[in-house]
């Protein structure tokens, strides 16, 4: 089973094209095991549960390797698929992979009392298939929109004071209205939440977060299109310098980028194992934050560090000062303080899209890695009269095939196209960041932060059209974009999963947490992920036209 | 000594579909790698094998979600699940706490399984089961992200139940129509444990509990019962295991006749005269803990408690996470039955 195949089928094309409905059901996966969060093909399930028996028999009969097995050492992958997961274990015992007709040597069903022979082991006979009444409907019915549809994620911290709630659903009539082009009504509704605010605990909770919606909601009203520090078009210096500042302080006060960078760095490591000349293609520089401990890493490498090439897209500072060469200065003299051969290269774009492949001058003997932290989204407003901005950028990036591309994006649906679900959904999403933002006590960082985040709420609330860049939408929508955009998963595994957990209870406060989402991994507050982590690879086929794949050329009937 | 060499597979194959068979021996063989000989558990690697899914105030199948966080130093959490009803598409946070508009609505407190050291309210077995009983029972259902061994031992469990408790109880939204609101306890393996010691906790207060439900609840003792012998290995589950889970959640030091293992043990509190909730204990054929869970049974009987006893046949132990097989349903209708008999 290919990693990232989800949609199988037997028969042959109806014709159709590839269909992503979001009501799929992925043709032949058992449902009520993708329920409980596992992924098995119905007709694989023989062959899954002989590997299984296989594993605990060898588990039982090697106590010292399972014991070993059982260390830290070992790493695990994508639990999701059992076929994949105990087969990778079974490698461990040293058990060649086999087929069904080695198994013969395992005992013969044993006769209970009562209890009927049955057949040897290859036929069917095995498992008793349980004449359930309502088996065949339930995997018939079985819901798999959970699957992928996003949810509705929310967690609400202690939502008590009466004039909270009441915050809350005036909010909600009030994007309703909105929704509806009522602004007379909006307009009054507003000014009732602004005096329902003066009597309510600002400083924290659902006071905080409702009083940057309601400034949200104005600006949409009285000030569409908002130009200057909000809207996306107009970005003067002072722009570019305040949202690196803000970015920075952000970086500080809550643990988000920091797992980003940390989670990207590990695989980045991994994926340059082996490679003399390496390439760090960063889709968004900034402050270089994320660089040093890479630089240090490949220092540090069994072997040798490599020669490393960094090459950083930015902004253009037009103030005359070259702010990317500045960071690729001061990274120069760290790698150079660490014996890293290294060389920088600044790129200056105002948009992702705006970037060619010829600019990264890449060359064919170097392995590439291309690290997206938060800037995929950007590239999800489409014009009519022009390509996808997304779909030109993954082609070119696939077309560079890279040994590695991180992608780390918000885990939250907020470039749906009605206006209520994506203001419920950014509603939800940020109370939860600013709730886990709580915890810091670093000034000026928190505020700092708070501005930071408060910015991207008027994005997703107020803005419209190319204005409207914070597109952000669920992993599981990246997954299906990057699968149909020719790349493949590459898992990010236990290891990864553990030193991000460690990580966080150093460093940070209760209530984060990290969870597997079949080889990615997730950042949360609480029981909510508000961040995902990605790798990818370009997927091998080399014959695709530019951004297609051909991997679903069979499978256009996927139900 | 049956088992220890020879893996006793076949059994267990015949008497559960396939894809159980396949979800229990999954887990099986995953805790084999948890839980290590000095009574550490791997955690990390827990954490990460666990399936779980976030909550979803979308309704689907017409049932929604949405956690609280009680208590933000230790993490406890609750994810509550309602009926929606009609045709709301979208549910905002104001909706979430809407009282609810039944004459009568159960509210089930459940406490999910896993021994006292795996799962959470988010795992995803446990997220599905708490949604069918939702769509059974026509009821609340708030499940307990509780303190897990072995980090955190006895009596961590049962005082996040007991604050989950008294904060449900305190909810003006979850009232009936009689100002109420109706409280049954239910749980699997160690959440049928913390089911029954929470219900007593609350007989010493003013919290009334109508009903107790455990579903295979994990007790044990002392004494090795001759189920544990007779179906140790056979059927997906040791006494070794057991064993061993025993001495994550127990105070370091006591033995399986502490009363949190063996309420109707020689360490035991008398339960004769006490207003306890009547209990319906499932017992699974099975499952080689029998004998303790058949004790229990006949120990609130012997106390003059209201007890219904359902013994499965053939039954094993997880058979209600999938509804796939006969007693899943037959568990499911009893359960209704239990929780609306006050309707």
């Amino acid at each position: 089973m290919s990693p990232y195949d989800s949609a199988t089928s037997a028969g042959s094309s109806s014709g159709s094209s590839y269909a992503s409905s979001s009501t799929t059901k992925p043709a032949d996966i058992d449902g009520l095991l993708a329920g409980a969060g596992y992924k098995v093909r119905s007709s694989d399930l023989r062959h899954v549960a002989q590997r299984l028996e296989r594993l605990e028999t060898a588990m039982v009969n090697s106590p010292v390797e399972l014991s070993q097995l059982a260390s830290s050492d070992t790493v695990h992958y994508n639990p999701s698929d059992i076929a994949s997961w105990v087969d990778s274990l079974l490698s461990e015992f040293n058990h060649t992979p086999s087929l069904p007709s080695d198994l013969p040597d395992l005992p013969d069903i044993v006769v209970g009392p009562g209890i009927n022979p049955t057949v040897k082991i290859e036929g069917d006979a095995t498992w008793m298939d349980h004449d359930a009444p309502h088996q065949q409907q339930q995997q018939q019915q079985q819901n798999v929109q959970s699957l992928t549809i996003p949810p509705n994620q929310l967690t609400v911290v202690a939502m008590e004071e009466d004039s909270g709630i009441r915050l809350v659903h005036l909010l909600m009539t009030c994007a309703e209205s909105m929704q509806r082009g009522e602004f007379s009504l909006a307009g009054s509704l507003i000014e009732d939440m602004q005096s329902l605010l003066r009597r309510v605990n600002t400083t924290c909770g659902i006071g905080k977060v409702a009083g940057y919606f309601i400034d949200a909601l104005s600006r949409r009203i009285f000030t569409p299109q908002a130009s200057g520090l909000f809207g996306g078009s107009v970005s003067g210096s002072a722009s570019a310098y305040e949202n690196e500042l803000l970015y920075h302080h952000f970086y500080e006060a809550c643990p988000y980028l920091k797992f980003a960078h940390f989670t990207a760095n590990q695989a980045i490591l991994e994926a340059f194992d082996g490679h003399d000349c390496v390439h760090v293609i960063d889709f968004n520089l900034m402050h270089g934050l994320q660089w040093p401990a890479l630089i240090q890493a490949l220092a540090l490498r069994p072997g040798g560090p490599p020669l490393l090439r960094l090459t950083g897209i930015g902004p253009p500072s037009p103030d005359g000062r070259d702010s990317l060469r500045e960071i690729g200065l001061r990274l120069a003299e760290l790698a150079r303080s660490v014996n890293v051969r290294f060389a920088f290269r600044g790129v200056e774009a105002q948009r992702l899209e705006d970037v060619k492949p010829w600019m990264l001058q890449v060359n064919s003997k170097e392995a590439v890695a291309v690290n997206s932290i938060l800037q995929l989204h950007r590239l999800l407003g489409s014009d009519p009269n022009r390509s996808p901005p997304i779909e030109i950028v993954l082609g070119w990036i696939r077309q560079l095939n890279p040994k590695i591309m991180t992608v780390i994006e918000h885990e939250a649906n907020h470039n749906q196209p009605g206006f209520m679900d994506r203001f419920t959904e950014s509603l939800y999403y940020y109370s939860t960041m600013f709730d886990s933002l709580e915890a810091c006590t670093l000034q000026p960082e928190k505020a700092l932060a708070e501005i930071y985040i408060q910015r991207e709420i008027c994005n997703v609330v107020s803005c419209e059209g190319s204005a409207r860049f914070e597109r952000h939408e669920p992993l599981a929508k990246w997954k299906s974009r990057l699968g149909q955009a020719g790349f493949r998963p590459l898992h990010l595994g236990s290891n990864a999963f553990k030193q991000a957990s460690m990580l966080l209870t150093l460093f940070s406060a209760e209530g984060y947490c990290v969870e597997e989402n079949e080889g990615c991994l997730t950042l949360g507050w609480h029981s909510r992920p508000l961040i995902s982590a990605s790798a990818w690879q370009a997927a091998p086929d080399a014959n695709s036209p530019l951004g297609i794949v051909n991997h679903h050329h069979n499978n256009h009937n996927a139900l | 000594m049956a088992g220890s060499n020879e893996v006793n597979l076949n059994e267990s194959k015949m008497v559960v579909p396939l894809n159980t068979w396949v979800l229990i021996s999954n887990f099986k063989l995953a805790y084999n790698l948890l839980r290590r000989p000095d009574g550490t558990f791997n955690r990390h690697l827990a954490e990460f094998l666990d399936r779980k899914v976030p909550a979803n105030a979308k309704p689907v199948d017409s049932v929604f979600s949405f956690d609280v966080v009680l208590d933000r130093s230790t993490g406890l959490y609750i994810r509550i699940y309602r009926l929606a009803h009609g045709e709301e598409p979208q549910l905002n946070i104001a909706d979430l706490e809407k009282p609810v508009t039944a004459e009568v609505v159960p509210v089930i407190v459940f406490f999910h399984g896993g021994s006292f050291a795996h799962s959470s309210a988010n795992s995803a077995i446990y997220d599905a089961l708490c949604r069918r009983l939702v769509g059974i029972c026509k009821a609340v259902v708030v499940s307990v992200n509780y303190r897990r061994a072995p980090e955190n031992r006895y009596p961590c469990a049962y005082d996040d139940g007991w604050a989950a408790l008294k904060w449900v109880s305190s909810r003006s939204w979850l009232q009936s129509k009689d100002s109420k609101v109706h409280i049954y306890l239910a749980g699997d393996s160690s959440g049928g444990n913390i089911v029954h010691h929470v219900a007593l906790r609350a007989v010493e207060s003013d919290i009334e509990v109508l009903g107790n439900i455990l579903l295979n609840p994990m007790f044990g003792g002392l004494e090795r019962t001759e189920s544990e012998t007779r179906l140790d290995g056979k059927y997906f589950v040791t006494t070794r295991d057991r064993d061993w889970y025993w001495r994550a959640y127990l105070p370091e030091g006591e033995d399986r006749d502490h009363p949190a293992c063996n309420p109707f043990g020689p360490k035991g509190k008398n339960l004769e005269g006490i207003k306890f909730p009547k209990s319906l204990v499932v017992v699974a054929s099975l499952d080689l803990i029998q004998d303790w869970q058949l004790a229990y049974a006949k120990g609130l009987e012997k106390a003059g408690q209201v007890v219904k006893l359902l013994y499965l046949e053939q039954a094993t132990i997880g058979f209600y996470l999938l509804p796939n097989n006969n007693h899943f349903y037959t568990v499911m209708d009893e359960i209704n039955n239990f929780v609306c008999s006050d309707c």
